[in-house]
C-alpha cells in the first residue's frame, strides 16, 4: 500500500504548536541581531580608540562585552538550535527539507559560530591581556565572523519564503535555493537592524556610565544615537526593497484585513524610534539608564514581533521553498530532486489510508468512531496554522468558522473544505483535496467546536 | 513500525552526499560536544562542593572560580558543538530524530527554557561566588540540577530515536492518539554511564590544569600537588565506575563482544593507567580524546544496528549529489576554521602562561597567523558575494 512519509502530530491544546516557534524565534531575533551588531559597533570602537589612542574606550568596550557575552551569546545561541528544535516539533517535515537541501551551509555556519564564541571570551576577556594591535585585529576578524554567520543563515530562510526563481526546482541545487531574489534586500534589511539594535544597547552601557565620566558618557550617547537612527535608516530602506522581491501568495496575505494595519504601524514606529534617537543625538543627559532599558524591549518587541508574524504569515501555505505546506505536505513536483507532489495522492485515497500514524481502530469511519477520526484528520491538516478548539487562541479555527462562515454548522463547513480549500481558491490556504467520507468526518468534529 | 515506514520517512530530497561521511562527522563532532557536556557538569559540580570549602581551605579558594570558568566557557562550547551532530543526525536518521521530537514535542520546548535558565543562574552562581555571598550554593545546585535535567531529556530524544518498534504505542497507547508531546521515556544504565563519565574527566582535567600552571611563579607547587592529586583520585575511582556501567550497557544490547566494543575496553584501560601513573597529563588527554571518538562510535554502533536490523538502509540512501555547498564547507571548515581557532588558541594559550600583558604584536606564529585570519576571512566574503551575483544574474537575466 502507498503512504506517505508523515510524522505524528504534536499539538498543544488552544494554541497549536506554531506560536512556539514565534516565540523563541522572537527572542532569538532580537539576541542575535543584537550581537551581530555588537561585533560591527566593537570593531568600530576598537578602530577608533586605537587610532585616536583612546584608552577609555576599552573600558566602554569590556563593559559592553560583558553585556555582549551574557545577554547575546547565552540566549541567541541557546535560542538558535531551539528555533530550530521547536521547528522541527511543529514542522517536521519542513526543517527536513531545510536540513536535506542545506546541511553543508549550516555546516559552514557552525564553523564561524565556534570562531565567533571563543573569539568573543577571548575579545572580552583578553581587553586588557594582549597588546592592542592584535586585539584589534581580532575584532575585525570577529565582526566579519558575525556578519557571516547572516550571510550565511539568510540564504536559507529568504528559501523559507521563496527560491525566487525556478532554476532550483529543475536543478535541485542548493545553490540555486541560496540565492534567491530576495536574499539581499532580505540580508541588509536585517544588517539595518542589526547596527540599530547595537546603538541601542551601546546606549544603556552608556547611560550607565554617568557617574564615572560624564563627557565620555554624554559623547558615546550621542555616536549611539547617530549609530541607531544609521541603522533604522537602513532597515527602512531595504525593508521597501524586500518587499519588492515577495512572492504573489504573500501579498495576497498583506492585504488581507487583519494585516492592514501593518504598514501604517511600522510607519509609526518608525517616526516614535527616530524621536528617541534624535534625542539621544541632541539631548543626550536626558537619557537614563531606565529608559534606555524600557527602550530596548519597546523597541525590539515592537519591531521583531510583528515582523517576524509577518515574516511568517507571507510564507503561507508553504512552510519552505514553496514546495512544502506548513502541514507537511509536499505541494509540488521538484523534479531536480526527484521529489512529487502528495496532494493527488491525498485527493485520490485519504489520509486515512496513507498517513502511517493513524491507529488501525480508526483507519475506518464508524458511527462510534466518526468525531475522533474528525479531530484527528483536522489536526494532521489544519493544526499548523490554527488552534482548533472553542477557545482557541492562535489564527482560532471556530471563531474563524463562526464569524466568515454564516451556516457554522457541519454541512456549511463540509461545503467550505471541499469548494474552497479541496481546489486551492485560497492563496494562503493550502490545497487539500481529499475524499468526502474525510471531509464528512472533520467537519462534524470542527462543528461542535464552534460556538 | 516495520522497515518500509521507517524508509518511507526518509526525505525525498535525498541526502546531499554520501551518507558515511555524515555518520563519519555525526560520530567525530558528537564526540567533541560529549567532551564539553562532561567536562562542565563535572567542573560545575566539583565547585559546588568546592564553593562549600573555599571559605576555610585556601586551596579551594584559588581553585573554585577557575572551575566555575572552566564550567561557564564549557557549557557554551558544548552548546555550539552540539549543533553539528544535530545536523548529520537529522540527515541521515531524519526518521528516528523527528519522530523522537514529535513525540516529545513539548519537551522539546521545555529544554530550550530550562537550558536557558539554568544557564543563566549558572553566571549568577558565578557572579556571586566572586563576590563571596553566602548562599551562592544554593543558586549554583538549582543551576546544575537545570542543566543535569537537560542532559536526561537529551537522552530522552536519544533512546526515542532509536526505538521504532514502540512508535506506534508511544504515540496512540491502546489506539488512542495523543498529540500532547510529553513523552519521556529514557534507558537507566545508558544514562547512568554518560553521567558518570563526568568524575574522570573533570579529574584528567584538573591534571592538565596543574601541568599547565606549573611553568607560572604566582601558583605554588603546594596548590599544583593539591590539585592534582585530587584530579588523580577522581580520575581513577570514575573510570572504574565508568568502565562499570559501560559493561553493563553493552551486555544489555548483546554488544559486548563486538570489536569495537572491545577496543573501547582496552583504550579505557589505558587511560586509567594513564591516569594513575600521572606523567605526562597532555597524553592522558590525547588518550582520552581517543576514548570519547570510541564511545560515539559505540552509541552509533548501538542505533545502526538497531535500525539496520529493522530493515533501515542507511547506505542506500537517495542521494542528490551537491558538490558547491560541500567545497565551500570543507574550504571553510579547513582552511578557515583551523586557521582562526589555531590563532585564537595560541594566543590564549601564550596569554594564560603569562603574567601580565602579552605583547602578541612581537609574537611571529600569533602575528602571523592573526594576519592569516584576517585575509582568509575578507576572501570569504568576495568570494561569497561573487557567488551570489553570479547565481542571480544566471537564474533572473
Ligand atoms: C498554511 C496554513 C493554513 C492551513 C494548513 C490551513 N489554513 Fe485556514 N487559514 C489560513 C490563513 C492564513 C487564514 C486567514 C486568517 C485571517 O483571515 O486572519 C485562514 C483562514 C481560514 C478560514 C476563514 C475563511 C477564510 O477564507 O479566510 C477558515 C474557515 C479556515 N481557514 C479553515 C481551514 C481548515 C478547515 C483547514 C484544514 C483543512 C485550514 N484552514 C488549514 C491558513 C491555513
Ligand atoms: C546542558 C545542556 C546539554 C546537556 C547536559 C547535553 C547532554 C547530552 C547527552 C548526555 C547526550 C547523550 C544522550 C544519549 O546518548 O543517551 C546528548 C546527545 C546529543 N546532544 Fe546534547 N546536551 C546538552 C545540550 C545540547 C544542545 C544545546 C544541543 C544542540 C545544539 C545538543 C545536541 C545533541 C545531539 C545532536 C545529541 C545526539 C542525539 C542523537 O543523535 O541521538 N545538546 N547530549
Amino acid at each position: 500500500m502507498e503512504m506517505l512519509g508523515l510524522y505524528p502530530v504534536f499539538y498543544v491544546p488552544n494554541f497549536g504548536s506554531a506560536w512556539l516557534m514565534g516565540l523563541t524565534g522572537t527572542i532569538h531575533i532580537l539576541a542575535s541581531h543584537t550581537s551581530v551588531g555588537a561585533g560591527m559597533l566593537f570593531a568600530f570602537l576598537a578602530h577608533k580608540a586605537y587610532k585616536e589612542d583612546r584608552p577609555e574606550l576599552y573600558d566602554y568596550m569590556k563593559r559592553y562585552g560583558m553585556f555582549l557575552l551574557i545577554f547575546s551569546y547565552v540566549i541567541g545561541s541557546i535560542t538558535g538550535p531551539g528555533i530550530w528544535y521547536t521547528a522541527t516539533a511543529a514542522s517536521p517535515r519542513g526543517i527536513s527539507a531545510l536540513i536535506h537541501n542545506f546541511v553543508w551551509v549550516w555546516a559552514t555556519e557552525w564553523v564561524f559560530f565556534i570562531y565567533e564564541v571563543i573569539g568573543v571570551f577571548a575579545l572580552v576577556y583578553f581587553i586588557d591581556k594582549i597588546d592592542r594591535k592584535t586585539h584589534l585585529k581580532l575584532t575585525y576578524t570577529f565582526a566579519i565572523a558575525s556578519v557571516g554567520t547572516l550571510a550565511l543563515i539568510i540564504g536559507i530562510i529568504s528559501f523559507m519564503m521563496w527560491p525566487g526563481n525556478d532554476a532550483f526546482y529543475n536543478t535541485g541545487s542548493a545553490s540555486d535555493a541560496f540565492f534567491g531574489m530576495n536574499t539581499f534586500p532580505h540580508m541588509f534589511l536585517r544588517i539595518g537592524f542589526m547596527i540599530m539594535m547595537s546603538g541601542i544597547i551601546g546606549m544603556i552601557i552608556s547611560s550607565a556610565m554617568k557617574k564615572d565620566n560624564a563627557a565620555l558618557s554624554k559623547e558615546l550617547t550621542q555616536k549611539m544615537g547617530i549609530v541607531s537612527l544609521l541603522g533604522g535608516f537602513v532597515t527602512m530602506f531595504f525593508f521597501m526593497w524586500y518587499i519588492m522581491t515577495l512572492p504573489a501568495n504573500a501579498s495576497a496575505i498583506l492585504a488581507l484585513p487583519s494585516n492592514s494595519g501593518i504598514i501604517l504601524q511600522r510607519i509609526i514606529l518608525a517616526i516614535l524610534f527616530s524621536v528617541y534617537f534624535l534625542v539621544a543625538i541632541f539631548k543626550p543627559q536626558w537619557i537614563s539608564r531606565t529608559l534606555a532599558i524600557v527602550m530596548l524591549f519597546v523597541i525590539g518587541i515592537s519591531g521583531v514581533w510583528p515582523g517576524e508574524k509577518l515574516r511568517e504569515s507571507m510564507r503561507k501555505p508553504y512552510v519552505a521553498g514553496q514546495y512544502i505546506y506548513s502541514n507537511n505536505i509536499i505541494a509540488r513536483d521538484v523534479p531536480g530532486k526527484g521529489i512529487k507532489s502528495e496532494v493527488p495522492i491525498l485527493a485520490a485515497k485519504g489520509f486515512l489510508k496513507v498517513d502511517p500514524w493513524v491507529p488501525e481502530r480508526l483507519r475506518t469511519i464508524t458511527p462510534e468512531n466518526k468525531l475522533e477520526v474528525g479531530e484527528m484528520l483536522t489536526k494532521r491538516a489544519c493544526s499548523n496554522c490554527h488552534s482548533l478548539e472553542t477557545n482557541g487562541k492562535y489564527r482560532p479555527m471556530a471563531t474563524l468558522i463562526a464569524t466568515k462562515l454564516p451556516g457554522k454548522d457541519a454541512a456549511t463547513i463540509n461545503n467550505y473544505m471541499k469548494n474552497v480549500i479541496g481546489t486551492g481558491a485560497v492563496s494562503y490556504m493550502p490545497k487539500i483535496a481529499l475524499p468526502d467520507e474525510e471531509y464528512d468526518a472533520m467537519a462534524a468534529w470542527m462543528a461542535t467546536q464552534v460556538k | 513500525m516495520d522497515a518500509t515506514l521507517i524508509n518511507l520517512m526518509k526525505d525525498p530530497a535525498g541526502v546531499p552526499f554520501f551518507p558515511v561521511v555524515f555518520q563519519g562527522l555525526y560520530i567525530l563532532t558528537w564526540a567533541l560536544h560529549a567532551a564539553f557536556v562532561l567536562l562542565a557538569l563535572g567542573a560545575f559540580g566539583l565547585s559546588l562542593y568546592g564553593s562549600t570549602k573555599q571559605k576555610t581551605d585556601s586551596n579551594w579558594k584559588i581553585f573554585n572560580p577557575h572551575l566555575i570558568m572552566t564550567g561557564k566557557f564549557s557549557v557554551s562550547m558544548l552548546i555550539l558543538l552540539g549543533i553539528a551532530p544535530l545536523l548529520f543526525t537529522q540527515v541521515i536518521y531524519d526518521s528516528g530524530w523527528y519522530v523522537a521530537n514529535t513525540l516529545s514535542g513539548a519537551w522539546v520546548f521545555i529544554f530550550i527554557y530550562s537550558l536557558i535558565t539554568g544557564y543563566m543562574m549558572f553566571y549568577w552562581y558565578a557572579a556571586a561566588n566572586k563576590k563571596g555571598k553566602s548562599g551562592n550554593t544554593i543558586i549554583g545546585l538549582i543551576s546544575f540540577a537545570i542543566l543535569v535535567f537537560c542532559g536526561i531529556l537529551m537522552h530522552n530524544f536519544a533512546v526515542e530515536s532509536i526505538s521504532p518498534t514502540k512508535w506506534m504505542e508511544w504515540y496512540a497507547p491502546n489506539g488512542v492518539i495523543n498529540n500532547s508531546g510529553f513523552n519521556f521515556h529514557i534507558d537507566i544504565i545508558r544514562l547512568a554511564f554518560m553521567v558518570s563519565l563526568t568524575i574522570p574527566v573533570v579529574g584528567i582535567f584538573m591534571q592538565n590544569y596543574s601541568d599547565f600552571l606549573s611553568t607560572r611563579k604566582d601558583f605554588s607547587s603546594e596548590y599544583l600537588t593539591f590539585v592534582k592529586n585530587l584530579g588523580t583520585k577522581l580520575a581513577v575511582v570514575g573510570l572504574l565506575i565508568s568502565a562499570v556501567l559501560f559493561v553493563v550497557w553493552m551486555l544489555k544490547e548483546g554488544l559486548l563482544l563486538n570489536p569495537v566494543v572491545l577496543a573501547t575496553i582496552v583504550s579505557v584501560v589505558v587511560l586509567l593507567l594513564l591516569a594513575m601513573r600521572n606523567k605526562n597529563s597532555y597524553v592522558t588527554t590525547g588518550i582520552l580524546v581517543v576514548v570519547a571518538l570510541f564511545i560515539s562510535g559505540v552509541r552509533e554502533l548501538v542505533r545502526y544496528n538497531i535500525m539496520s536490523g529493522l530493515g533501515y538502509d542507511l547506505y542506500g540512501y537517495h542521494m542528490n549529489l551537491e558538490i558547491e555547498t560541500i567545497t565551500m564547507f570543507l574550504l571553510t571548515f579547513v582552511i578557515l576554521g583551523f586557521t582562526g581557532i589555531a590563532f585564537i588558541l595560541t594566543m590564549a594559550w601564550k596569554v594564560g602562561k603569562r603574567e601580565g600583558v602579552f605583547d602578541a604584536s612581537k609574537d611571529v606564529a600569533v602575528t602571523k597567523l592573526a594576519n592569516a585570519t584576517l585575509a582568509i576571512f575578507i576572501l570569504w566574503t568576495a568570494v561569497y558575494f561573487a557567488w551570489g551575483i553570479v547565481a542571480l544574474f544566471k537564474n533572473t537575466l
